[in-house]
This record gives C-alpha cells, sequence and structure tokens, in this order.
C-alpha cells in the first residue's frame, strides 16, 4: 500500500483549527448541543488523521496524525456516553437505586477511552523509536525515502 | 451452566505471568531451561479448563445483563487453542536451538499466545479488541527483534496501517455500543436479533470488517502482512502467521455470531466472500513471482487466509466446519513450511536463485518438507486435501460452484508454485564447492524436531480427520446458519 504522495497537506492543517474555532463559538454563543458539537469535533479529528496518515510525507506528522485519528475515536466514545447533568457512575451507600440508575453516566465508554489511551502510547512509543532509527540512518524524516519499498 | 471459578483463565494468566518474569532474565542457560520447562506446559494449559460459560468480574449477571468479562469454551476453541499452544511451544524449542537466545523473544511469543487465547476465548467486545491491539503490538515487536534494516521498515508500515485499523475497530465497537448498550457478544445478539438495524449498526458492521482484515491479512492489508512475514526469521514467520489465523477465525465467528442469519447480513456475506477471493488470487498470483522462498511462502500464507475466510463467510455450518478445520490444518502445514525454510536458510540463504541440490544433503528434511508442500497444495492424503475437500462441499452446498472452481485454481497454482520451490531447493544441480559449503555449516536439531512433530501431524489429520471434525461440529451448528444463493 502506498503510504506517501506529494501532495500540499497545508490547507487541511489551517482549515482544522478554523473549524474548532468555529464550533467553540457555536457551542459558547448559539448554545450548541454539547453531543453534537463533539461528535462534529471527533469526525473532524479522524478525517484530519486519516488524511495526514495517507497524504503526508513526514514520518513524525503521520504519528502525530495517528494520534489525531485516536483521540477523535476516544471523543466518539466520550460523546456517547455523555449525559446532561449525569453523576460520576460511583454508587455511594446513601445513594437511592433508581435515583442513581437514572442519573448515573454510562462508564463502559469510558473504560474503553483509558484502555485505548494505553494502547495507543504503546504503540506510538514504539513508532516513535523506530523514528529515531530511521532518524539516525537516514538523517531525514521524509516518508518517500524511509518506507520507499525494495 | 454457569461457573464461578476453574482453572480455564490459567490459558491467558500463566503465559501472561511468564512474559513478565522471562523479561527480566539475561543468562541465555537459564532462558534455555525455563524455555524448554514452559514449552512444555503450554500443552497442557487447553485441558485445565471444562466447558461452558465464565464470568470473571465484580457483578457477574444481573437481571439477566450481564456484567464483566465473558469467556466462552467449547471444544471448538479447546482444538483450536490446543494446536496454537503446540505451535508456540514448537517454535520455542526451535528458538533453543538457536545460537542467541533472547529473554524479549520469548517473552514477547508467550504474551501472543495468551492475547490470541484471549481473543479466541472472549465473549465481549471490550476484550477483544484490547488483546487484538496487543497481538498487532506483539507481531510488530517479533519482526523488530531480527535486527535487520528492511525488518524495521516493515514493522513501521505494519504499525501504521495497525494504529489505524485499531482506532476503526475501536470506532465500530463504539458504534455497536451506542446502538445496542452493552459490549457483551451474546447480549448484544440478542438486541440485534429483536431490534431494526439503524445505519450505525451498519458502520458498526463495517468496522468490524475492516479490524478483521487487518488482523488477518485480508485485501487490503496483504501486502503489510505479506511484509512482516518475509522479513522476520522464518520459525518466527510461522508463529506470527498462527496469530493472524486465529485472529481471523475469531473475529469471524464473533461477526457470524452477531449478525448471522439477519436480514442485511447478506451483503456483508458477499463482501467477505468478495475479499477472500481477492485474498486467494492476489496471495498466490504475487507467490508465483516471488524469487525469495521466504516471500514466496509468505504470500502462499496470505492466500491461506482466503480459504479460511472464504470457509467462514459462507456461514453455513458446514462452512464453518471447514474454515476452522482448514485454519487448523493450516496451522500446522504452514508452520511447517517456515520452519523448513528455517533449516534451509541455515544452509545457505533463502534466495531461490543461491540454492540447489540440497537433496542429498538431507534427505529426511526434505521428505517432510516435501508432504508440507503437498498438504498446503490438497494432495490425499494430507490434511489440506480433507479441508479443501470439505470447502469446496460447503460452496457447492451453498449452489456457490464458481467459489468451488477458484479454490481448485488456486490450489493448482499453489501445488505449481511449490513444486517449482522443491525443484529449485532440493534438485537443482550445483556445484561441488556448494557441496562442500553445505556440508560445513550445521543444523539445529531442535528444528528438525518440530518440523518432524508438524509432518506426523499433518499424516495423521490427513488420515483421521473426525479427530478435529467432531470437536467442532456442534459449535459450528450452533452458529451456521442453513442458506442457498
Amino acid at each position: 500500500m502506498i503510504l506517501y504522495y506529494d501532495i500540499n497537506y497545508d490547507i487541511i492543517l489551517i482549515l482544522y483549527p478554523i473549524i474548532e474555532i468555529a464550533i467553540i463559538l457555536l457551542i459558547l454563543v448559539m448554545n450548541m448541543d454539547l453531543q453534537l458539537a463533539s461528535f462534529i469535533t471527533a469526525g473532524i479529528l479522524a478525517i484530519v488523521g486519516l488524511y495526514g496518515v495517507f497524504f503526508v510525507d513526514n514520518v513524525l506528522k503521520k504519528i502525530i496524525a495517528l494520534s489525531a485519528l485516536g483521540n477523535g475515536v476516544n471523543l466518539t466514545l466520550i460523546a456517547i456516553g455523555y449525559k446532561a447533568g449525569g453523576i460520576v457512575p460511583i454508587k455511594m451507600p446513601s445513594m437511592e437505586f433508581t435515583m442513581f440508575a437514572t442519573k448515573a453516566v454510562y462508564p463502559l465508554p469510558q473504560a474503553l477511552v483509558l484502555t485505548n489511551i494505553v494502547i495507543e502510547a504503546s504503540m506510538l512509543a514504539i513508532m516513535l523509536a523506530l523514528s529515531i532509527v530511521f532518524y539516525k540512518k537516514y538523517k531525514t524524516l521524509k516518508a518517500s525515502i524511509i518506507l520507499k519499498e525494495d | 451452566m454457569v461457573k464461578i471459578m476453574n482453572l480455564l483463565p490459567l490459558i491467558v494468566v500463566y503465559p501472561l505471568i511468564m512474559a513478565i518474569i522471562f523479561n527480566y532474565i539475561y543468562k541465555s542457560k537459564v532462558i534455555r531451561i525455563l524455555a524448554l520447562l514452559m514449552a512444555l506446559s503450554l500443552i497442557i494449559l487447553p485441558f485445565l479448563g471444562s466447558y461452558g460459560t465464565y464470568f470473571f468480574g465484580a457483578h457477574g449477571m444481573e437481571s439477566g445483563l450481564i456484567s464483566g468479562i465473558a469467556y466462552i469454551f467449547n471444544p471448538a476453541k479447546q482444538i483450536i487453542i490446543f494446536t496454537l499452544m503446540l505451535i508456540g511451544s514448537l517454535v520455542l524449542i526451535t528458538g533453543i536451538g538457536e545460537k542467541r537466545v533472547n529473554g524479549l523473544f520469548v517473552s514477547l511469543l508467550l504474551m501472543g499466545l495468551a492475547s490470541v487465547s484471549a481473543v479466541v476465548l472472549a465473549d465481549d467486545l471490550f476484550n477483544i479488541y484490547v488483546f487484538y491491539e496487543i497481538v498487532a503490538i506483539v507481531q510488530t515487536g517479533l519482526v523488530i527483534a531480527s535486527g535487520t534494516e528492511k525488518a524495521y521498515k516493515s514493522a513501521f508500515r505494519y504499525m501504521i496501517m495497525g494504529n489505524m485499523a485499531g482506532s476503526l475497530l475501536l470506532l465500530g465497537i463504539a458504534f455497536l455500543l451506542s446502538a445496542t448498550g452493552t459490549l457483551n457478544i451474546s447480549d448484544m445478539h440478542n438486541y440485534l436479533a429483536n431490534n431494526p438495524a439503524t445505519p450505525t449498526i451498519y458502520g458498526g458492521l463495517l468496522m468490524l470488517i475492516i479490524g478483521l482484515c487487518y488482523g488477518s491479512g485480508l485485501p487490503p492489508f496483504h501486502t503489510v502482512k505479506a511484509d512482516i512475514y518475509a522479513r522476520a526469521k522464518p520459525f518466527v514467520a510461522s508463529m506470527l502467521q498462527t496469530y493472524s489465523k486465529a485472529i481471523l477465525v475469531a473475529i469471524m465467528l464473533v461477526i457470524l455470531k452477531l449478525f448471522g442469519g439477519l436480514s442485511y447480513f447478506n451483503t456483508a456475506h458477499g463482501a467477505l466472500i468478495a475479499l477472500s477471493i481477492f485474498g486467494m488470487v492476489f496471495g498466490v498470483v504475487m507467490a508465483l513471482l516471488q524469487s525469495d522462498y521466504k516471500k514466496l511462502l509468505s504470500y502462499h500464507a496470505i492466500s491461506q487466509v482466503g480459504y479460511v475466510a472464504a470457509g467462514l463467510a459462507i456461514g453455513t455450518p458446514l462452512g464453518i466446519v471447514a474454515g476452522i478445520f482448514h485454519a487448523i490444518n493450516n496451522f500446522i502445514y504452514k508452520s511447517a513450511l517456515f520452519l523448513g525454510a528455517h533449516i534451509v536458510s541455515q544452509k545457505k540463504s533463502s534466495n531461490l536463485a543461491k540454492l540447489g541440490g540440497l537433496l542429498p544433503i538431507m534427505p529426511t528434511v526434505a521428505f517432510m518438507i516435501l508432504c508440507a508442500k503437498l498438504a498446503i497444495s490438497g494432495v490425499p492424503p494430507f490434511n489440506g486435501f480433507q479441508s479443501k475437500l470439505l470447502l469446496a462441499e460447503a460452496a457447492m452446498n451453498v449452489n456457490m460452484p464458481e467459489l468451488a472452481i477458484i479454490m481448485i485454481l488456486v490450489s493448482v497454482g499453489t501445488f505449481v508454485s511449490m513444486m517449482k520451490a522443491f525443484y529449485l531447493i532440493f534438485l537443482k544441480p550445483c556445484s561441488e564447492e556448494q557441496i562442500k559449503e553445505y556440508k560445513t555449516t550445521k543444523v539445529s536439531k531442535y528444528s528438525i524436531f518440530s518440523l518432524a512433530v508438524l509432518t506426523i501431524l499433518c499424516i495423521l489429520l490427513g488420515i483421521y480427520p473426525d479427530i478435529v471434525i467432531n470437536q467442532i461440529t456442534p459449535y459450528a451448528n450452533e452458529i451456521g446458519r442453513i442458506w442457498t444463493l
């Protein structure tokens, strides 16, 4: 599979913060639904990540793009578990069960996110270590040189 | 039916703990002895637990909904895990015979065994996702351990793809979680069967299939997968391909269990069968072009993944039996072939142009490799023949003679390239100097022992396929749906 293309990638990297700021403004000014806003942000993050993985010709930027993709997925999970006015899903002895069951947020997505953060950290660590090795050898981070098929 | 505690978790826990211990051992003599003990004890593990459904965690079952880790153990899973552990221990034994033994290598291998067993056993998507990612990391680590620069490159490529596919798989799991509210596969199946489908569920299914493709090496991920098999040391590659195929079987069974029999799954059936056909054909066509023995074998591994996926994607009880049986046969003969490549490359190299005339030097090894080659091409009386026959029968039973024809054609291609490799390695005439060089290099006896065990299994399962088929059939009847085109 081709992992490198020489295409101007700056447009999306400039557009991304602008869209983010627009969403923040929408939330603050227009009172946009927080869950919807997070889904949109997650979608943008995932698209930027996928774009970066395929079209950016730099190993380090590819890794950053991968972490953006992972964060998009994490945000999706968090947004799924979101509940307006929810409480922490820990049942205290004093709490009534029905009150707890209706108010507490769903803890499973959060558990998944925590696990994913750990896994992603280890994966990124391996990739960064490998890119250090590549940099020492080639004196460059260009993916078109480093990952060239032979 | 529900058991509170048993020795079953040892399948996952014991290799994981030993993996941590091996990480801190540096003396190679100690590693050798401990690894041998590990290899012997791994084979016993699948027989410790009794069949049934297991729950681990704080709450167990509450008002019909399951919370916590759920495992299902049945004869089919037992035989898959047994084969996995057997190949793991044979690879460990081969590793003992190497000049440099590394604690990290043993540790990674054990971690992979534990994770793949957990993926096979687990009945909830959370566990499957976590251990799926650990398998990806372990595979990368095992490739990096071979220490060449090309290995680093392919590991990096594999890692980029892996990170992406892992994220997409998690996204799919998130979709399914948001649609159904649970991650337990049995509960999720009940929900999906009784409720109308939504676009979220379609998205979840699509992402699961992407995760499956990456984990097993179906297209579009076949090149990165073949690359890591070819770059790793051959005896490690035998372990890598075993991991991939076990993951394929496990996740495919999950997909069938969740969506099998639902009206919208027909399209996915078609897509999965198409993917497996692409895998079969790409694999064998690429294998015919290769001049390096390791690369040739790696592309055949991809091609064989296509066979397993085709059997499972058909989704009838016979198809599932054929798919799992072919996966088990594949573990055995493909590992035998990779171990054979290990022995051959110890003699000289894995480049087919440089080899030749090895038959008089090691006739027994040549015979064993020939057995494995005949098994992979589906020649009776070896095990490959039995499972390929079942696969073709399953394809015919759902009125897809085209699929059966493609399988047979791909078998022919496999036979051609395997015999080409056999001629170039063993029969091609070579110079006197080369024979002298062959005689000075030694081959470790451990790898020949492992190869012999696998060859005996090839013949045994070819003559008595019922040993495995009888174990798988009840589970296949439970999951499979009968349909015709």
